[in-house]
């Protein structure tokens, strides 16, 4: 033991303990840094030599304190989990969105849905049933019908338009993905450098990390551990970014919602090789809305339409209009295809090409009956009829909305519980950085003391001995 | 377990998100005044509010049916009352002019005039309109009923009915024969032939007066047939009233809020989230740092 080892000693604890203060002062500014991990140096002893020497034998109490590594705390776990419950939430956000903005278009209840429309036009029908000889009723109804046809191609309009959002935002995001898969890929390299040649790179994983989290958010990513420290994120099976390469990805599928078939609907694939994607998360919501969601509410108001123009037209062809003439169709398609809640049209136009009576002419004379006006407006009570058909996909869709909502609830709140049990580990506890910070700064001062304890007896050793007599 | 003051912020957010959500949702309802503004609000408030609403429509036009109704029958039953009325003068004259003893050749002339242009009355009568429509009718386009001859100008069809509710229809018009008897032996050939008779064969008048009870009695039936018609259609407006009463009350129990009770609820919400911001700020603000010297 040299005479100089206990000042080496103190100053290994000088520097170790302003290392640890330093790490303290980095904690505190960063407490509330989105995705930053707290760090702690890891304070070793410095031990003495145990290998014994012929003439150098070691008093085995050691040689100071190292602080050469700094850690990053964070649980591996629970991050994985951070990802699944983050790109559930993400997905259950999109799918309540949808189904609240589908309620929107429907209008329900309320005095200007389809609903009323349909009301309105029954009784349009019943007044022309009261007055089957005045032209008045008879243009009414067809005015109705007509506003009727309005809100049918309102209510599709705004699905294909919220369809057609989907789709664009979908885009979006993909592009938004390519982009943080190969900032990963970077900051993978950048960490694998810094790794290598030795150095921390906690604020670059850091920072990797919070993109991640992102990518779980935004297609449901997961992530496996790769070589020094980088991290391989993968996407329903799919390798999204491998160490330092990122694949990219794309949409695929048609642009409108009526050429969706079976097997060509929009999809999310791998930009190189077309492999189907199947993506979690924000996407997921999406894709479940394109594929899924409002083609399903447009299947339904399209036969709506058709239900209403057949049992409307069969019911106007048994009539005979005010010149003694059978009834012709009162609704068809505005295209040569079938009649969609999009292309359903009022053919009529004439008031007096409305059957209203139910007996035809008799010798040459035009009965003023009005049967089958009564008849048409009854349409309305039948059970398996438009009305009933209509009432019964809001309230589907009611049940469909309450319960993805409810469900959405409850996943935010298990997100929410496992982000404040990744904060509770990687996050920075004030109290505990303060007791920190009061046991380095201690520290700090007993090796201050230290050095100055040796100082002196130094100081007795050269400067007061050998002066016996002086 | 450790936990920290970004963990205890991010789950006091969202228990002050949560409480806030509530009131908001609370005001809604109260701005609004209604508890259901979306299906998924309720949905089978929303089923039950929307049959509700299409009731309404239906019950309303049903009201409207029947006023139309009314106005029908009203005018039938006047029309052949006062028919009847003339139709009895016309009997005292024929019974005056039966008395040939007693009556002179001029005081016949006399009658017979009066019999055909009360005939005239008649006819005029049976061809009262209804909002352009000959009531007696039938289903004819045109608007007379009788011509002057007195041969019926209407079309025989399927009777006029007008909708009393979803499963009542009832009829609201009478045709000509039914009302007045058959071709060649109606109310105004019998009384045409009356005009004739009193000044060329008083004797055959006695024929005619008991053909003239027969068409009496015939439109006296037919009164009793409007008038019950009519008591029908009271009833189904006592009906339609008392129902678009209850569909109203309905639907504002389904889709209007419970002032009183919703104002409770945010008032107890919003001592929730006063309470709860009360303990946000307690739990959030202190630190070691507020007891290190």
């Amino acid at each position: 033991m040299s005479t100089f080892s206990s000042l080496n000693a103190a100053t290994t604890a000088l520097w170790s303990q302003r290392r640890a203060l330093d790490v303290t002062g980095q904690n505190i500014a960063n407490v509330n840094t989105e995705g930053y991990s707290r760090q702690r140096v890891d304070l070793q002893a410095i031990g003495g030599s145990v290998v014994p020497a012929f003439y150098s034998t070691s008093p085995g109490i050691g040689a100071g304190v190292s602080a050469d590594d700094v850690t990053r705390i964070r649980d591996a776990f629970l991050e994985g989990r951070g990802h699944t419950e983050h790109a559930n939430s993400a997905r259950l956000l999109v799918e309540a969105d949808t189904l609240e903005q589908v309620e929107t278009a429907f209008r329900e209840p309320g005095s200007t849905g389809v609903q009323s429309l349909l009301s309105e036009m029954w009784d349009g029908w019943e007044d022309v049933a009261n007055q089957p000889d005045t032209d008045a009723a008879r243009a009414q109804v067809i005015q109705r019908m007509e506003t009727l046809v309005g809100g049918l191609q309102f209510s599709s309009a705004s699905l294909e338009s919220q369809w057609d959002q989907t789709r664009d935002n979908l885009e979006v995001l993909v592009k938004d993905v390519n982009a943080a898969a190969e900032t990963v890929a970077e900051l993978n390299k950048a960490i694998r450098v810094a790794r290598q040649a030795g150095l921390p790179a906690n604020d670059l994983s850091d920072k990797r990390d919070v993109l991640v989290m992102k990518l779980a958010d935004q297609v449901g990513a997961t992530v496996r551990p790769g070589q020094y420290g980088t991290l391989d994120v993968v996407v329903g099976g799919m390798s999204l970014v491998s160490g330092s390469n990122a694949n990219k990805l794309a949409v695929a599928g048609p642009v409108d919602p009526d050429l969706i078939t079976a097997t060509d609907k929009p999809r999310i694939v791998t930009a190189s090789g077309n492999y189907n994607v199947v993506a979690g998360g924000t996407a997921g919501g999406q894709l479940s809305t394109l594929n899924t969601i409002i083609p399903g509410y447009r299947a339904q108001l399209n036969g709506i339409a058709k239900g209403l123009a057949d049992a409307v037209n069969a019911a106007h062809k048994t009539g005979f209009d005010r010149a003694g003439l059978p009834g012709g169709d009162v609704f068809g398609s505005s295209t040569t295809g079938p009649i969609t809640a999009d292309s359903i049209k009022v053919l009529l136009t004439d008031p007096a090409l409305i059957a209203a009576s139910s007996v035809g002419p008799t010798g040459g004379i035009a009965a003023l009956d009005n049967g089958n006006a009564d008849k048409i407006a009854q349409l309305r009570q039948d059970v398996t009829g438009t009305d009933a058909t209509y009432r019964k996909m809001i309230v589907e869709l009611g049940v469909q909305a309450a319960v993805a909502i409810r469900n959405q609830d409850i996943q935010a709140v298990i997100s929410t519980q496992v982000d404040a049990a990744r904060e509770s580990v990687a996050g920075v506890n004030i109290d505990e950085e303060m007791t920190n910070m009061l046991s380095f700064q201690h520290a700090y001062s007993a090796a201050g003391r230290m050095v100055t304890a040796i100082d002196q007896t130094l100081d007795t050793l050269i400067n007061r001995t050998g002066l016996v007599g002086r | 377990m450790r936990i920290t003051q970004r963990a205890v912020a991010l789950t006091s957010l969202q228990g002050l998100n949560r409480n806030l959500d509530a009131v908001g949702k609370l005001q809604e309802q109260l701005t609004s005044g209604r508890l259901i503004n979306a299906p998924s609000d309720s949905p089978t408030g929303t089923n039950r509010a929307m049959q509700t609403r299409a009731e309404q429509s239906a019950v309303a036009q049903q009201g409207r049916n029947i006023s139309d109704a009314k106005g029908w029958l009203e005018q039938a039953d006047s029309s052949i009352r006062e028919m009847l009325d003339t139709t009895r003068r016309v009997r005292d004259l024929t019974v005056q002019g039966l008395n040939t003893g007693a009556v002179s050749d001029a005081s016949q002339q006399a009658l017979a005039i009066e019999v055909a242009s009360l005939r005239d009355g008649l006819l005029s009568l049976a061809n009262t309109t209804v909002q352009g429509r000959p009531l007696f009718g039938g289903v004819t386009p045109g608007s007379k009923a009788y011509n002057a001859d007195g041969t019926w100008a209407g079309l025989a069809g399927p009777p006029i009915t007008r909708r009393l509710s979803e499963s009542e229809k009832v009829r609201v018009d009478l045709t000509g024969p039914e009302a007045f008897g058959p071709a060649g032996s109606n109310l105004f050939d019998i009384v045409e032939r009356i005009s004739t008779n009193l000044t060329t064969d008083p004797v055959a008048l006695a024929t005619d007066l008991a053909d003239l009870d027969t068409a009496i009695k015939r439109m006296s039936t037919s009164v009793a047939d409007i008038g019950a018609r009519a008591s029908r259609v009271d009833r189904a407006e006592q009906l339609n009233f008392d129902r678009s009463m209850t569909l109203t009350a309905q639907l504002g129990e389904t889709e209007n809020i419970d002032l009183p009770n919703t104002i409770m609820k945010l008032q107890m919400q919003q001592v929730g989230y006063e309470a709860a911001l009360a303990a946000t700020a307690k739990a959030i603000s202190p630190t070691l740092l507020d007891y290190l010297r």
